[in-house]
């Protein structure tokens, strides 16, 4: 039978009263155009703004980083000055970690995972869409500095008495993504305003209002994508039937509440010794510096790990799709990626083998970044034997995927010649590092990431990417990526090290400066390439049947674009990869009685969580306004605040609304689905 | 079919495979700041442990890669295969996972044994004297002729104490009386006496700095409010190369300083040049009017000149600064550049050195000087400086005393008066 036509393609609302809240608001429901795009709760369309906006700001992050490239193109160059090639890098780094890539894995957390456990929504919509507005608003935040930084070139502020009160006049961030105090800091002892002079000027203000905004952003979403994989499964999907991807959603989520207070902490406490005087990193006022790093890498060592486990997941659904075969070891790819999860947090002060931590501590460190090594080898050989006896179909998402494993696996071994403490501090913060980091979190992460938007895009969009046009993009940024990363091993080995605007003729580092920026180019015309044509296939694509690559996951089994409500009738699951088997023969899928005329619940749409992020805006704005003795900031503080409590007050006075939609049902597939064979206990 | 599929894939591979050769066989490894390139038993061992981690790496990415490529090649769809579904659940091979699991940690294994060693071997010059057949069972490869690996003594060691300041480096030899207090600090160019052990005292005055000689040792962190030590020892005479390494603001990238490693008695007459004050100036001439603007431009707060000048501790000690091959924190160059530059390659040895040359240094002087003086922007804009941001005109920042801008710039004939005063202090 053919799943296509098993749903019918329109569904119906059920006329019922309007939803009022106790204050007698009415909340919008199935609203059309940008009103629907601003209210939403649905998780699709909030997975695809979330990649929308990561996409936009993958594309400022790569402009950041082909102006540092052209600034190293040769030696003694004077592209950009120093200070404005610091904040490129600050920008950049901060960028493609916040603004990129994390959003970009909560795009595929909310598209795929309610589809892939078979339910309709997450467990807290509202919340799900406030997730998204703060991102948003505190994406801006931070590069409203940009705004602030071109202001002050063009002299718009010169005029103003504040301006003229100010020491370090850069606006946006020059502080690194890493932000160490006591450069982010102060020193000296506080004024009678409690304002202790700075290393560095607002722009670090801009860095820490935004960060911290951004983090409330993935630990609501994080709660939310845990208590809807644990609860929200349908009947049949145990949690060892649950699609990797989904797996590794749950674990990066773990990951997230976990790593992000330690974050949280350390930036309140830098915004104290900022604003208010306090001493927390102040050495000449008895704090300590190293505690920064100790709070920055036991959330930033996770964070990688946060980075790089969605990708992990998408790559575990490609390869057992296009191998035509099950994924070789699942229980054990579960495992290593929960092991990768916990041992993420025992390995953080590998970040400070050079800050004298003393041998035994070095020692134990070094140790356990060898044994992470076990886990996330593990699943490479696991990849290895997904395809090992399959038959390989080369399309883009495999060929990136295979791509992604190949890369992985370069950024790994780089890695594990980092754990070597004794050759670590001679790469350490040299061009090895960037060479080490990028493979993993661009030739891995960012090819991971990829395969999976070409993977999806024909289940988000209904329609097909261009095959040759995606292959060329691929070829481009596989290319340029080797050429511009490859010579930074050797530079590094050279000497050269990071963070720095420019560099003298005769270290012997200009060759592969420049081969590696001429690489940066070629990379760059192929992410802009790649996402051209993803752009393109959103609007204009060939259209495309519910399943073209021959799924095994549950998302496969609904039509394309996925209607509103999901399942028309929940699904009952009698096996891992229970849409594939299914598909072949065995009744391995069911459907509950619910639905059709008696209707399927659906949450009303609300304006709240849009009200209640933007007040983040003006927090976000304020704080570093009132670092620039801007009079009044403060007001715009308040006010923020104001907005963040009024629009939580209405959210929670709107109850929780909710309306009825008549979904169409064939009768016949309702039932339970016979159990496999093949499936054993678990 | 299957050679056409090679011979595409070659095709692909080629480029990067040409690329990556030729890269390894065109690359120097004995460039400047290299550090594949161990000039002392501490860069040494760290070396020797890069590369055991080398030939693991190279071993396992032959194994693993190769494997992969090769399921690729021999497990892809081909035109007449069985179109039957493969539906079976991947379990896995418990036998597969547990013995790749193990060999994984055998590999690690590998590399663990001497990388504790090498920790403990660089933490620090030993208190105590080892026997040398003790010592070759903990560290196997000290015995094979490599006399570099011999733990020197602790009475035997060298103490410098460095101290990192936004954007320059300050040595002090407290053993030999060369410290800030005594008025005979040495800024940005450090000099060690070859085959002896130093121990290195990292302390910094403002943000974090690292200290990085790469073909001498690996880098250790200047925290502030902490006590890092390192220990270092170079076993051949030359001019070598050291880097901050931590990014430490906007002028990160000029602080670099020099480390010359010289023949012990050769660095006994440095000691003594280095405690010697300032020669006096000729009357009547450019350098005495230059000294004269010292003063009065208030340089002599900060900077000290022994026999002319001792208020200043803050600054660069300047008593010896026309012998001094670099300037600015070593980003300018005192050495005629061509002349340094055609003697590294001729002789392939990037640790010669060419002594001072009197113009270069004066042209620098006068560069670094003058763009620091003016670039006190009334606008407040960033100018084209040498080193962004530098104290020279950022003093305010500190408090020191409120000056105006007039007691900063110069002429051009002021300039030269002052480079001709500096130029005459040895």
């Amino acid at each position: 039978m053919s799943h296509d036509t098993h749903h019918a393609p329109v569904a119906s609302k059920l006329d019922l009263a309007p939803e009022r809240s106790d204050l007698g608001l009415i909340r919008p429901d199935r609203t059309t155009g940008w009103r629907d795009w601003l209210t939403t709760v649905d998780h699709k369309k909030i997975g695809v703004l979330y990649g929308a906006f990561a996409m936009m700001y993958f594309l400022i992050g790569g402009v950041e980083a082909l102006a540092i490239r052209t600034q190293l193109i040769r030696p003694d160059n004077d592209f950009v000055t120093a200070r404005m090639y610091n904040q490129l890098f600050t920008m950049h780094g901060t960028t493609m970690i916040f603004l990129g890539v994390m959003p970009l894995s909560a795009a595929f957390f909310n598209f795929l995972v309610p589809l892939q456990i078979g339910a309709r929504d997450v467990a807290f919509p509202r919340l799900n869409a406030f997730s998204l507005w703060t991102f948003v608003f505190g994406a801006f935040v931070l590069n409203a500095s940009w705004l602030f930084e071109f202001g002050h070139l063009a002299g718009w502020f010169n005029s103003f008495d504040w301006h003229k009160a100010l020491v370090y006049t850069d606006f946006a961030p020059a502080n690194g993504w890493f932000s160490y105090a006591p450069l982010s800091g102060t020193f000296g002892q506080a004024d009678a305003s409690l304002q202790a002079p700075r290393f560095t000027g607002v722009g670090t203000d801009f860095w820490i209002i935004g960060i911290q905004v951004l983090g409330i952003a993935s630990l609501a979403a994080s709660f939310n994508f845990i208590c809807t994989i644990i609860n929200m499964r349908a009947k049949g999907m145990t949690m060892m039937r649950l699609p990797v991807f989904t797996w590794m959603t749950l674990v990066t989520s773990f990951l997230i509440i976990l790593a992000f207070p330690a974050i949280t902490v350390a930036l309140i406490e830098l915004m104290f010794d900022r604003q208010f005087g306090a001493n927390f990193f102040n050495p000449s006022a008895g704090g300590q510096p190293v505690l920064w790093q100790h709070l920055f890498w036991i959330f930033g060592h996770p964070e990688v790990y946060i980075l790089v486990l969605p990708a992990m997941g998408i790559v575990s659904e490609i390869l057992p799709t296009f191998s035509g075969k099950a994924l070789f070891g699942y229980p054990i790819i579960v495992f290593s990626g929960a092991v990768i999860g916990f041992l993420g947090f025992a390995v953080w002060s590998h970040h400070m083998f050079t800050t004298g931590l003393g041998p035994v501590p070095t020692a134990a460190f070094a140790l356990l970044t060898m044994a992470i090594a076990v886990p996330t080898g593990v699943k490479i050989f696991n990849w290895i034997g997904t395809l090992w006896g399959g038959r390989i179909r080369f399309t883009p998402p495999m060929v990136l995927a295979l791509g992604f494993i190949w890369m992985f696996m370069c950024g790994g071994f780089s890695g594990v010649m980092h754990s070597s403490a004794p050759a670590d501090s001679q790469q350490q913060d040299s061009y090895f590092v960037i060479a080490h980091f990028h493979y993993v979190l661009l030739g891995g992460v960012l090819l991971g990431l990829m395969a999976g938007l070409y993977f999806w895009f024909p289940k988000i969009f209904g329609r097909m990417p261009n095959a040759p046009l995606a292959y060329i993009a691929s070829g481009l940024v596989i290319l340029g990526f080797n050429m511009a990363f490859g010579p930074m091993h050797y530079l590094g080995l050279a000497g050269m090290p990071r963070r720095t605007h420019t560099y003298h003729a005769g270290n012997g580092w200009e060759t592969w400066n420049y081969v590696s920026t001429i690489g940066a180019y070629i990379l760059g015309a192929g992410v802009f390439l790649a996402f051209m044509n993803l752009v393109w296939t959103a609007f204009k694509g060939k259209k495309c049947a519910s399943d073209p690559w021959g799924g095994r996951t549950m998302e496969w089994s609904l039509p394309s674009p996925v209607p509103e409500y999901n399942f028309a009738q929940s699904p009952i699951i009698a096996s891992r990869d229970a849409y594939f088997e299914d598909k072949h023969g065995g009744r391995r899928i069911g459907y509950e009685n619910d639905g059709g005329n008696a209707g399927v619940h659906m949450p009303s749409q609300s304006w709240m969580p849009l009200l209640a992020g933007a007040g983040f805006l003006f927090i976000g704005l304020g704080m570093p306004m009132m670092s620039m003795h801007v009079p009044h900031a403060g007001w715009l503080v308040i006010t923020g605040l104001t907005v963040l409590f009024v629009g939580i007050w209405l959210w929670a006075l709107e109850g929780p609304g909710g309306y009825m939609l008549k979904t169409p049902v064939a009768p016949s597939s309702s039932g339970q689905p016979a159990p496999a064979a093949t499936t054993s206990a678990h | 079919m299957f050679s056409r599929f090679f011979s595409r894939a070659g095709l692909f591979a080629a480029p990067f495979l040409a690329l990556l050769i030729a890269g390894c066989s065109k690359a120097d490894y004995t460039v400047r700041q290299s550090t594949l390139d161990p000039k002392g038993p501490v860069a040494q061992i760290q070396y020797d442990v890069f590369m055991d981690t080398v030939w693991l790496v190279v071993v396992l990415f032959a194994l693993v890669g190769g494997l992969m490529v090769y399921a690729v090649i021999r497990f892809r769809s081909r035109p007449g295969d069985d179109t039957a579904p493969i539906i079976e659940e991947g379990h896995g091979n418990p036998l597969v996972e547990i013995g790749l699991i193990t060999a994984s940690i055998g590999a690690l294994v590998f590399i663990a044994v001497p990388t504790l060693s090498a920790i403990w071997y660089t933490d620090d010059v030993p208190a105590e004297s080892v026997p040398a057949s003790k010592l070759s069972a903990w560290y196997p490869r000290l015995e094979a002729g490599k006399e570099v690996y011999a733990k020197p003594l602790e009475e035997q060691v060298l103490e410098i104490d460095v101290i990192g300041k936004q954007w320059w480096f300050r040595f002090e030899y407290p053993q030999l009386g060369l410290t800030n207090d005594a008025k005979h600090s040495v800024p940005n160019e450090m000099v060690i006496p070859r085959g002896k052990a130093v121990r290195i005292n990292l302390r910094s005055e403002d943000v974090i700095h690292s200290f990085w000689i790469p073909k001498i040792a690996g880098k250790v962190d200047l925290m502030p409010g902490r006590k890092n030590h390192m220990w270092i020892q170079a076993n051949e005479v030359g001019h070598y190369y050291g880097q901050c390494a931590e990014f430490c603001g906007d002028s990160h990238a000029y602080m670099l300083f020099r480390c010359e490693v010289v023949e012990p008695e050769e660095f006994a007459k440095w000691v003594q040049r280095q405690k010697s004050d300032a020669a006096p100036v000729a009357p009547n001439t450019k350098a005495e009017k230059g000294k004269e603007l010292f003063g009065a431009k208030t340089c002599a707060m900060c900077h000290n000149i022994s026999g002319h000048y001792g208020a200043g501790a803050f600054a660069p000690d300047l008593t010896h600064i026309a012998s001094r091959k670099s300037l600015a924190g070593a980003w300018l160059d005192n050495r005629d550049p061509k002349a340094q530059l055609a003697k590294e390659q001729s002789t392939k040895n990037t640790e010669q050195s060419v002594e001072v040359d009197r113009a270069t240094l004066k042209a620098n002087l006068i560069k670094w000087i003058g763009s620091s003086g003016v670039s006190t922007g009334a606008d407040g804009k960033p100018t084209k400086d040498v080193k962004p941001g530098n104290r020279m005109h950022y003093y305010k920042m500190f408090n020191v005393v409120s000056l105006t801008e007039t007691h900063q710039s110069f002429t051009a004939d002021e300039l030269d008066c002052l480079a001709e005063y500096l130029l005459t202090l040895k």
